[in-house]
């Protein structure tokens, strides 16, 4: 194969995918299984267990609605790519922005029938069974969130990552100066939560922390997300809450090292200035092969989700760089301990 | 030897393999090059599965039917499934995996992710494979070298070039372990490639990448087998190494490299 024709089959597979995911969900055929050589069958074959019907879980399993609103945005993006029309043309047919459309492409979103529909026609799918799969599919993609309840305290550029953090397979982050959110205990997420919000009625403060405790339950799924953060000393020094609450923060993170699926490394002081002038930031990938990383990068007014591969390649090199100037996994336990007994 | 730059605007062999094996810990630079060398050899794809696949035979091969706990396994590369330790531990849970690279990116993520079976363990080693004194002195910490130990030198030693004297290297590894430890290795092969192909991949590696590899023959990788009884089928393609029916390594192409494991005598 000569590396156009290569590229050509990995887009002719992803698309296959799609619509194997498509098949699987209307004929209840055992063959979408094995949907062909990209990973979609890893992420599938997670939730649903032998023996039982494939697809058949979607409608309570919030974390498929996600990927599968991803997997449906990236295949507006080939059709409407395919068709030759600009993100403005699209976003004129449904009445709405270029953004808007970039929002719906990369599944931050979610995805109205009717808008479908006519983006459909717009690409020129014409064919009555494929549109009629593509909207069951899109009908699937809306099943409501498990933090739709928390949707009055929810600023909307945060809801996405609830949506991809969920769906990830790996999260990787830096952290310059919070214990990253998914390894908070309470005491130290209420400190935190008022820290920002000084003014705020106690009843939102507890609602947020919830919203975050309720994070933390992808730890207990049969199959969780390797969770990989790397911390600057700082994060472990500054006493969030005083001195009590950040001992006991510290000796939760030490037992959050010890679960199989999570790494955790500190950058010590002594290391000097590190790779990261960026900031603290999030790299959430999917066992998907072809939805791109995305990373998130939090502002006090808003977020950043960086999907191109040349975003996303900058702040993979950055982590990659600063998993490997941080302790080993194996002597960051010992140095939270330590700290801990400074503290 | 000095320490090896975080430099990912050149492509580097590990993050190319990973990028063949459907990974995402791979830059712009390797994808080119990939690109590039598929150009050239398009059955490369092809060779990535069926190298990974012949690692997990060998590797099945020496923990169940060679007895071996001890794996010294030099050229590491971006973890991905079924690595070295899973596989032995799988079978021997008690089983000791070193791992030797020199690749920045795959220090960050060997050592973050290669964890061991509680029964066993992992170490990993921050070496170039030319530095043998720096990894048998740093594995002896893991290894112990009075019981056998399997080296395996799968997809690396094309990467040395004759000026740096691999047959040495190989000797000083396997002069450190007693009889009845194991050699395996992959190897890009001359004579399973048509001269004009193989110049063209020297030559792109030489232009684009951190590593310059150099094809050998059947005899030239046969050489580093000396002082080990060849277990059979001797050296062949990676693919046809003791062939399981059904691996991922079935079907169409022609890997283009040799594999064979031996063991001291």
């Amino acid at each position: 194969m000569t590396p156009s024709v290569f590229r050509d089959y990995l887009v002719e597979m992803a698309i296959l995918c799609v619509w194997q995911y498509a098949l699987g969900c209307l004929v209840s055929g055992a063959g979408a299984r094995s949907a062909g050589p990209i990973g979609l069958g890893a992420v599938v074959n997670t939730v649903v267990p032998d023996g039982e019907q494939p697809f058949s879980g979607l409608d309570d399993a919030p974390v498929e609605a996600t990927v599968l609103r991803m997997m449906l945005g990236g295949q507006l993006r080939r059709l409407r790519e395919a068709a030759g029309i600009t993100p403005d043309r699209a976003g004129y047919e449904i009445r709405a922005s270029r953004s808007k459309i970039s929002r719906l492409e990369t599944g931050r979103v979610g995805l109205k029938s009717r808008d479908v529909k006519d983006l459909l026609v717009l690409y020129g799918v014409t064919d009555e069974l494929l549109v009629a799969k593509f909207l069951s599919l899109v009908r699937q993609s809306n099943t409501p969130d498990w933090w739709t309840k928390y949707s009055d305290i929810l600023p909307d550029w945060f809801e996405p990552y609830l949506g991809f953090e969920s769906a990830a397979s790996t999260i990787r982050s830096f952290e310059i100066q919070f214990v990253p959110g998914l390894f908070q205990t309470e005491d130290y997420a209420r400190a935190v939560t008022r820290m920002g919000r000084k003014a705020a009625p106690p009843g939102e403060i507890e609602e947020r922390v919830r919203l975050r405790l309720s994070r933390q339950g992808l730890h207990t799924r049969p199959v969780p997300p390797r969770i990989w953060s790397v911390m600057d000393e700082a994060v472990l020094r500054r006493p969030v809450g005083g001195a009590a609450v950040m001992r006991a923060q510290l000796t939760h993170l030490t037992e959050a090292a010890a679960m199989p699926h999570v790494t955790l490394q500190v950058v010590p002081f002594s290391r000097g200035g590190h790779a990261a002038e960026s900031g603290s930031f999030t790299v959430l990938r999917f066992e998907e092969h072809d939805l791109p990383d995305v990373v998130y990068v939090e502002q006090l007014t808003g977020a950043m989700y960086l999907d191109q591969r040349s975003d996303v390649e900058q702040y993979l090199e950055v982590v990659d760089e600063l998993s490997g100037e941080a302790l080993t996994p194996d002597a960051t336990t010992g140095f939270i301990e330590q700290v801990a007994r400074e503290t | 030897m000095s320490k090896t730059e975080f430099d990912t605007s050149v492509a580097h062999q590990a993050r190319m393999y990973d990028y063949l094996l459907g990974g995402k810990d791979n830059y712009a630079a390797d994808r080119a090059a990939i690109e590039a060398q598929l150009e050239i050899f398009p059955d490369l794809a092809f060779a990535a599965l069926a190298n990974r696949a012949f690692l997990g035979r060998a590797v099945r091969y020496l923990a169940a039917e060679a007895g071996i706990r001890q794996f010294l396994d030099i050229g590491t590369g971006i973890p991905t499934a079924g690595n070295t330790h899973q596989v032995a531990q799988e079978i021997t849970p008690e089983s000791r995996v070193v791992y030797v690279d020199y690749d920045p990116v795959v220090l960050a993520h060997a050592r973050a992710l290669l964890i061991s079976h509680e029964a066993g363990a992992t170490d990993y080693i921050d070496a170039d494979l030319r530095d043998t004194g720096n990894i048998l002195g740093q594995a002896g910490q893991l290894l112990d070298f009075g019981e056998p130990v399997a080296v395996t030198l799968v997809a690396i030693l094309h990467a040395i070039p004759d000026s740096d004297d691999p047959y040495a290297i190989v000797a000083r590894l396997m002069d450190a372990v007693p009889a009845g430890s194991y050699l395996a290795i992959s190897h890009m092969g001359t004579g399973l490639l048509d001269s004009e192909t193989r110049r063209g991949l020297e030559a792109h590696s030489g232009r684009a990448m951190q590593q310059r590899l150099t094809a050998r023959s059947r005899e030239q990788v046969t050489r580093f087998f000396a002082g080990t009884d060849l277990v059979p089928p001797g050296v062949v393609r990676v693919e046809e190494w003791r062939q399981e029916p059904g691996t991922a390594a079935d079907g169409p192409g022609s890997s283009a490299l040799w594999g064979a494991v031996g063991r001291k005598r």
